[in-house]
């Protein structure tokens, strides 16, 4: 399958953090949930992707290119919303649709004033008038209207309230089934993940801990909920990492099916991206 | 490179109410035979470009512009261009305006004095956009307020020590050969200015971080 992205050994350091040699690839036409918590290191991976920040060693190829070297055209190709960066305020979104007409060769005025039409957002209208919620829906507008190839998406639901976020979701799934687009989305919003998203990379404290498929992640890992005395039971490589809470052990197993070949424990529940995050960040190994 | 020129002149269009005023009172005062202002108008293009850079770092455009196609020198070139075109468009306007001016108040255009008062004025016009821009793309826009004015300071207070001790006008009695060529002088001068400060603009912003 082709890689629309591919990141190999990304590393750049801070002071305070570090990315450590992060990679992962995304497949054409799929939609990748990139999750960690704050600080973990999803925006600086993202910078690093569109050449927002420059130190860093490693190779990241978009389309199979050099992001650096043919910076100018893959950017035609890509469409972004970013963390709290967007054009000036003073702005509508009618200057905008004069601007990105200037810059992106497919800029489609018609799309974009469709999608304006869709989330009722005036075109004379100034950004610092919008909502947050709806800044958000004229930056995502803004991101999706020159047919891109790949979207790179950071929090674009955040700020949102649920009927709004379902509704970009929508969106995002109907671009996957119609334009072969690519999707890496970070977010904090697991839920939304867990429906539309085809892999998992999950980052923690500069690191990767894993990028899977979600089938493989939510069918694979599990839960177990257990006493200490069963507990102590498990062979150490059998599970990830655990929490003791006040009555009982939740341990976090990468293979239910194998685990209930091998114990006898009854209880293992279904894993949410929440759980594993937490367990992932918050367990003890 | 269209696109970002446009949104650079849509940052700034609230500023073109303000400079048509300026243009009516300068027009009003120089038909009054009061005070001449035309110098104010063209310096104004620059004041109001450097005003578009406290609305960008606001929302942080440099660093969305990154993510645009050829965004990092796409972003520094429309600065230049587009202040440099407004200071232009506002001299030739101001040029034709000191000519009716003249000839209503004199019946006759005094073309020499006009055309090398321009002449100066989009000089010092260029030479605080070509001292600004790098420094504002270094230090960030507020830090070169205080820069601008550390800088005007520094040389009113060194042209003052200057013109009190030293007579320059022995020392430059051997370049008076070239007042005639002080015109094309002004423009090369001007030309090499700009590219030089342009392109310093360019790298320091093609290794930012944000």
């Amino acid at each position: 399958m082709e890689n629309i992205l591919e990141i190999k050994n990304l590393c750049k350091k801070y002071d305070n953090f570090e990315l450590k040699n992060i990679s992962f690839t995304l497949p054409k036409g799929m939609i990748m949930g990139f999750i960690g918590e704050n600080g973990a290191g999803k925006t600086t991976t993202i910078k690093a992707i569109l050449d927002i920040i420059k130190s860093y060693s490693g190779e990241i190829k978009i389309f199979g290119l050099d992001n650096r070297e043919y910076d100018k055209e893959i950017k035609q190709d890509i469409g972004v919303v970013l963390d709290d960066m967007f054009f000036p305020e003073i702005l509508t979104p009618n200057d905008i649709n004069n601007t990105m007409k200037g810059i992106y060769k497919n800029w489609d005025t018609k799309m974009f004033n469709d999608y304006l039409k869709k989330f009722s957002l005036l075109p004379n209208k100034q950004i610092k008038t919008f909502s947050k919620g709806m800044r958000k829906k004229l930056e995502i507008a803004t991101s999706l209207s020159h047919h891109p190839k790949l979207l790179i998406l950071d929090e674009p639901t955040s700020g949102l309230d649920p009927v709004a976020r379902a509704e970009i979701i929508q969106i995002f799934q109907n671009i996957l089934e119609k334009d072969e687009c690519s999707i890496l989305l970070s977010s904090h919003i697991t839920t939304d993940l867990e429906h539309i998203a085809d892999y998992i990379t999950f980052i923690n404290n500069g690191e990767i801990v894993l990028s899977k498929t979600t089938n493989e992640l939510l069918d694979k890992y599990g839960i177990v909920k257990c006493t200490e005395k069963e507990f102590k039971g498990i062979d150490k490589k059998d599970y990830i990492k655990y929490k003791k809470l006040k009555y009982e052990y939740e341990v976090l197993i990468p293979n239910k099916k194998e685990f209930k070949t091998k114990y006898s424990i009854s209880v293992i529940d279904k894993i949410t991206l929440d759980e594993l995050m937490v367990l992932m960040i918050k367990g003890e190994e | 490179m269209i696109g970002f020129i446009k949104k650079d002149l849509a940052v700034i269009k609230s500023n073109f109410k303000l400079l048509g005023v300026l243009i009516v009172i300068y027009t009003i005062m120089g038909l009054m035979g009061k005070m001449d202002i035309s110098f104010i108008l063209p310096f104004m293009c620059v004041m109001i470009m450097i005003s578009s850079f406290s609305y960008d770092n606001y929302n942080k455009w440099d660093a969305y512009s990154i993510s645009l196609p050829n965004g990092r020198k796409n972003s520094v070139k429309s600065k230049y261009i587009t202040t440099i075109l407004m200071t232009f468009i506002v001299t030739i306007i101001t040029t034709i305006l000191s000519f009716i001016i003249s000839y209503v108040n004199i019946q006759s255009i005094n073309y020499e004095q006009i055309l090398v008062t321009m002449f100066g004025t989009v000089f010092g016009t260029l030479l605080v956009l070509t001292i600004m821009y790098p420094i504002i793309y270094k230090f960030g826009v507020e830090k070169a307020r205080i820069c601008i004015f550390l800088l005007v300071f520094g040389i009113v207070i060194i042209g003052s020590l200057l013109a009190n001790y030293i007579d320059l006008s022995n020392i430059l009695k051997p370049l008076s050969f070239l007042e005639d060529y002080l015109i094309i002088i002004l423009i090369v001068v001007a030309i090499i200015m700009v590219y030089v400060s342009y392109k310093t603009s360019e790298k320091i912003f093609s290794k930012k971080e944000f």
